[in-house]
């Protein structure tokens, strides 16, 4: 027992248990957040008498008479201050980390009142952010200073919120101030815990389940296994392969595989009773990847498959083939890229509870709200069930699939309790599925002038333990392949295998990530064997408006790659100038879904009786700031300010589904359902009041047309639109480092700049990680990286400068020409920089993370 | 940062002589400081005051023992022993020894602590100063020197 201070409250904490834990389930200030409970991650800082330390490292016992403070504790001035600097700066996004870095922007700015720059990074130097990549948080510190000195705070620089300003984001106060909730802040009266005892094994048969001893442990609620799952076991994206709970006789897949979920009373008790679950394996043996997966008398990961090839796909238009043969210079090479983890702060957490109408309540952190919903009822065969959306911290792609929503939802659904089912950071890193390994062989054939001639490749991934969107990924990974030029000769083939390592899905880019590396790679290489720069290669080679990409598309006025590389020409030939290794790689990435598939956008605008207008759709906010570039539609479309309009986060019983926030596609489908119905309350505000129309909805719905892979059409329209991208990377010669990074952006109209270019920064920032650092080890039996903290995630200290421009080019038609940028943000940057590093040394990198680095994670 | 200070690695919990790797009070650092930093403390050991440190490392090549070295301000978690003998003898030698139990590496989120011949180090690189290694240490080998997690000494 030990008594301290809490925000200047004497309070006595009776258990000996970390301060987290405390701070969190007995104090309830949910601000201080919990994204790993080891240390790693920052997310739960705290001022303890003035210095930042982490809640979940010590425990109450040894903090009497200490003096604890937290964001809630922060004085007036103080929280205006910071919500202040942070909007202003655009350092907000998921928010997840946010309440961290302020605590350790005031333990600074209360030492030292006039900081160097170096001093703020170095201050925020153990903190993670996946989001921003620190630019816009140092930013806000700079800012944070200056305002706190002078005492006084100003009105935000830009307050009219139409299209093209950069208005403080909607969701700042919230994750400043720790009040916005996501799932984890949830306390309910009666709330059980339920967590999942997983497979010993990557591949067993299970023989038995004996929960006879959990069961008999006072506290335990419930020990459900497949034979109570009331609807379809398995569930899924697109293919439903993914177990719920593997029944007694089935295999498992991979380490993940939940067998058992356990409901306590409370955390405790959950874990003890995980551990007295006895679950009886016939071991056998595993796929350990693609080149196992193959072999003809590979162990079959799946009894229901007959093959382990997951996915195959085969695109090809025009002669690669002659075309390669004919040309002048050929290069081939072989390429490999590794699993990378989202490490969002935000660990997967769902709660629910049996709401009023008697339905099954799931509150939620994940990409759709109607996708979750979709899953529940495939598992509990009922229809009977609602999901809500909280704040989401942090997404990229992780999120998309289910971990914990629909075991809440069937807790729930047959304990009738509330429940909150939450992963550990271990468990995060294990479950949601990760980026694609590939491996890849390409071939590219250029004329003396260094102009394409045609390209031909073969690519394999590792889809490990269930389909996710693994073929999704992998036909955009070679629908990608060719890079955005103008050539007929294009032909790719790859396949996706399961095996028994952890799944993997989406992840910001989409397979685009791992095939750009491969054919920008070799055109920087073909540049140089024949004598031009990688400018003008691309220069030479760029689609332009009219002209036809290999997937046979025609591409629109809109196309603004030459645009890109017009723009980072004066820094590129500065850099070749003054003598500095500059590596440079473009990219294109579709956004909204495409390939025929149907990609709705849907919206609703309901006037309530506050005489407001609440924005309605089925989509969500992942930290990109989805609710503020719908806001800034409405007061672009009508006649409405900013304080007529409420942004409703995404629900699946008033908010109509308007699809994943996947494919870098709410800002374009989203956006124009957002502006279809702005029509017609402008219609409707031409006679009426917003008084008058209480209660009255305007629907906005967008099919975002576009043919199917290989549609038998001349220019089929693989996608609505694309965005495009060229960025550069800068070394110093002499540490080897990276000294500046500039990425320039086609967005068509930038709804927001100042977030748009927070996007930006983040995307480069994560894949310099990808690039240069980033692990996601995977062991002989099958069992990946467990630490957060040994991922190699770039700290804020490392950051290089990093410039993000955005060329305003009219867009599209559609969403008042604004295009997404959430994934190619990070599709380039690896490339760029490996051509950098073979500017410094000579050494032509094939593989990534890239080796010879001064940034290369050391083993201890 | 920029500028280092210099650490002793050892906390002076000898109460008898049978450590052959700590500080032996002699004085050798006090003497070569040009900024008269480091004094012999209460418990006759050296003892480093950050705000006077230049970070020049002049005490480290002094030191007869080896057991001054220059580290980063900013990283406040150090390994406060030199002990490099196995358990059972580092545990006898003094109270508050490294016994190289393995503790800090286990419980390290990043991979920074590491014990090597009998010894935690910490590579400060990699730490993320979260005090985990400091508040587990059954030997209180490892300190906070901001005083918060554990004592300052
Ligand atoms: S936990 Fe303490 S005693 Fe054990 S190895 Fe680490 S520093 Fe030494
Ligand atoms: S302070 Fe934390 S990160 Fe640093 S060595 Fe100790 S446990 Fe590891
Ligand atoms: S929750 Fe404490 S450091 Fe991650
Ligand atoms: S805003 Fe920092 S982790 Fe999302």
């Amino acid at each position: 027992m030990a008594t301290f201070f809490v925000n200047g409250q004497a309070v006595t904490a009776e258990k000996n248990q970390t301060l987290l834990r405390f701070l969190r389930d007995e104090l309830h200030l949910t601000s201080v957040k919990d994204g790993c409970s080891e240390g790693a991650c920052g997310a739960c800082s705290v001022l303890i008498d003035g210095e930042t330390c982490r809640a979940c490292v010590p425990k109450t016992d040894s903090l009497e008479g200490k003096h604890v403070l937290t964001v809630e504790g922060l004085s007036d001035f103080e929280k205006k201050l910071y919500t202040y600097a942070y909007g202003e700066a655009g350092a907000v996004q998921c928010g997840f980390c946010i309440p961290g870095m302020v605590l350790c922007t005031k333990a600074l700015l209360d030492k030292v009142a006039d900081p160097t720059e170096e001093q703020m990074r170095y201050a925020i130097r153990n903190n993670y952010c996946r989001c921003t990549g620190y630019v816009k948080i140092i930013k806000a510190m700079v800012l944070a200073a200056k305002l706190k000195k002078a005492g006084v705070i100003p009105e935000p620089s830009e307050t009219d919120w139409k299209l093209g300003s950069s208005v403080h984001r909607l969701d700042v106060e919230e994750k400043v101030l720790g009040y916005g909730k996501y799932p984890d802040d949830w306390y309910l009266d009666g709330m059980t815990y339920g967590s999942a005892v997983r497979s010993e094994y990557p591949r067993a048969r299970v023989l038995g389940i004996d929960a006879s001893k959990a069961k008999a442990l006072p506290g335990v609620v419930a020990v459900l296994t497949a034979e109570d799952i009331p609807g379809e076991n398995k569930v899924g994206h697109i293919k439903h392969d993914q177990y719920s709970l593997i029944p007694v006789g089935g295999l498992t897949h991979w380490l993940g595989d939940p067998i058992a979920l356990v409901v306590a009373e409370d955390q405790e008790t959950l874990e003890k009773a995980k551990k007295l679950v006895k679950v009886t394996y016939e071991p056998l043996p595993a796929v350990h990847g693609p080149e196992e997966a193959k072999a003809p008398d590979a162990p079959r990961v799946f009894d229901e498959e007959e093959t382990n090839v997951q996915a195959y796909k085969h695109v090809s238009r025009g002669d690669a083939t002659g075309a390669i043969a004919r040309s002048k210079y050929v290069i081939s090479k072989h390429f490999e890229t590794p699993w990378t983890e989202h490490a969002f702060l935000e660990p997967e957490c769902a709660v629910a509870y049996m709401d009023e109408d008697g339905y099954v309540r799931v509150l939620s952190t994940d990409q759709s709200s109607h996708t979750t919903l979709h899953e529940c009822k495939i598992l509990l065969g009922s229809d009977k069930v609602r999901v809500q959306n909280q704040l989401v911290g942090g997404g990229f792609g992780g999120k998309e699939d289910m971990t914990v929503q629909h075991h809440a939802a069937l807790i729930t659904y047959l304990t009738g309790r509330a429940v909150k089912v939450k992963l550990s950071r271990a468990e995060s890193l294990l479950i949601h599925p990760k980026r694609h390994p590939f491996w890849m062989d390409f071939t590219i054939g250029c004329d003396e002038n260094g102009i394409i001639q045609g390209v031909k490749a073969s690519v394999y991934s590792d889809t490990g333990a269930f389909a996710s969107l693994g073929g999704p990924v992998l036909e955009r990974a070679c629908t990608h392949a060719s890079g955005p030029y103008n050539y007929q000769n294009f032909e790719i083939e790859g396949t996706a295998y399961y095996t028994n390592n952890p799944p993997a899905g989406a992840f910001r880019g989409f397979g685009v990530t791992q095939t750009c590396f491969a054919i920008e790679s070799l055109l920087n290489e073909m540049a140089e064997r024949i004598g031009i720069s990688p400018w003008e290669i691309r220069y030479r080679n760029a689609i332009r408006p009219g002209q036809e990409l290999p997937n046979g598309q025609i591409v629109g006025p809109e196309t603004g790659l030459v645009e890109t590389l017009e723009a980072i020409k004066p820094y590129y030939d500065a850099a070749v100038a003054a003598g500095k290794p500059v590596g440079l790689a473009s990219a294109m990435k579709n956004s909204g879904v495409g390939v025929g598939l149907p990609d709705w956008g849907r919206c609703k605008l309901i006037v309530e009786a506050d005489a407001k207008v609440h924005i309605y759709a089925g989509a969500s906010c992942i930290g990109q700031g989805l609710g503020t570039v719908l806001v800034q539609m409405v007061v672009t479309n009508t006649p409405l300010n900013r304080d007529d309009i409420v942004y409703e986060r995404s629900n699946t019983w008033i908010a109509p589904d308007s699809g994943d926030s996947s494919g870098s596609r709410q800002t374009l489908i989203t956006g124009e359902a957002c502006r279809r119905a702005c029509e017609k309350l402008t219609e409707a505000l031409k006679t009426r009041t917003l008084e008058e129309l209480n209660g009255e909805v305007f629907y906005g719905e967008y099919l975002a047309k576009t043919d199917k892979l290989g549609a038998d059409v001349p220019h089929p329209v693989s996608h609505v639109a694309y965005g495009y991208a060229t960025q550069m990377c800068v070394l110093d010669r002499n540490t080897g480092k990276i000294e500046s990074m500039v990425a320039v952006h086609d967005v068509g109209k930038a709804v927001n700049p100042r977030s748009c270019e927070g996007q930006i920064e983040g995307g480069v920032v994560m894949s310099m990680g990808y690039a240069l650092r980033e692990q996601y080890p995977i062991d002989d039996n099958c069992k990946p990286i467990d630490k957060f903290g040994k991922l190699g995630l770039f700290r804020a200290h490392e950051i290089p400068e990093i410039q993000a421009i955005v060329v305003d080019k009219p867009g599209l038609d559609v969403a008042c020409g604004a295009i997404g940028i959430g994934e190619i943000t990070s599709i380039p940057t690896a490339p760029a920089i490996a051509e950098a590093y073979y500017q410094l040394d000579g050494q032509r990198r094939t593989k990534l993370p890239l080796s010879d680095t001064p940034y290369e994670r050391r083993c201890r | 940062m920029e500028k280092r200070i210099a650490l002793v690695a050892c906390n002076g919990g000898c109460r008898n002589d049978s450590c052959g790797y700590g500080c032996i009070g002699c004085a050798a650092c006090v003497s070569v400081c040009p900024a008269d930093a480091i004094v012999i403390n209460d418990c006759g050991v050296a003892e480093v005051d950050e705000s006077l440190c230049l970070g020049c490392g002049a005490c480290g090549d002094a030191c007869p023992q080896g057991i001054i070295h220059l580290h980063d301000p900013g990283c406040p978690m150090v390994v406060k022993c030199s002990n490099r003998d196995p358990g059972k003898v580092a545990r006898n030698a003094c109270q508050v020894s490294c016994i190289g139990c393995g503790i800090c590496e286990k419980v390290c989120p990043s991979g920074a602590a590491k014990v090597t011949d009998d010894l935690s180090t910490i590579d400060e690189e990699l730490c993320l100063s979260c005090g985990m290694c400091a508040v587990k240490c059954p030997r209180h080998a490892i300190y906070d020197l901001r005083g918060v997690l554990t004592a300052k000494r």
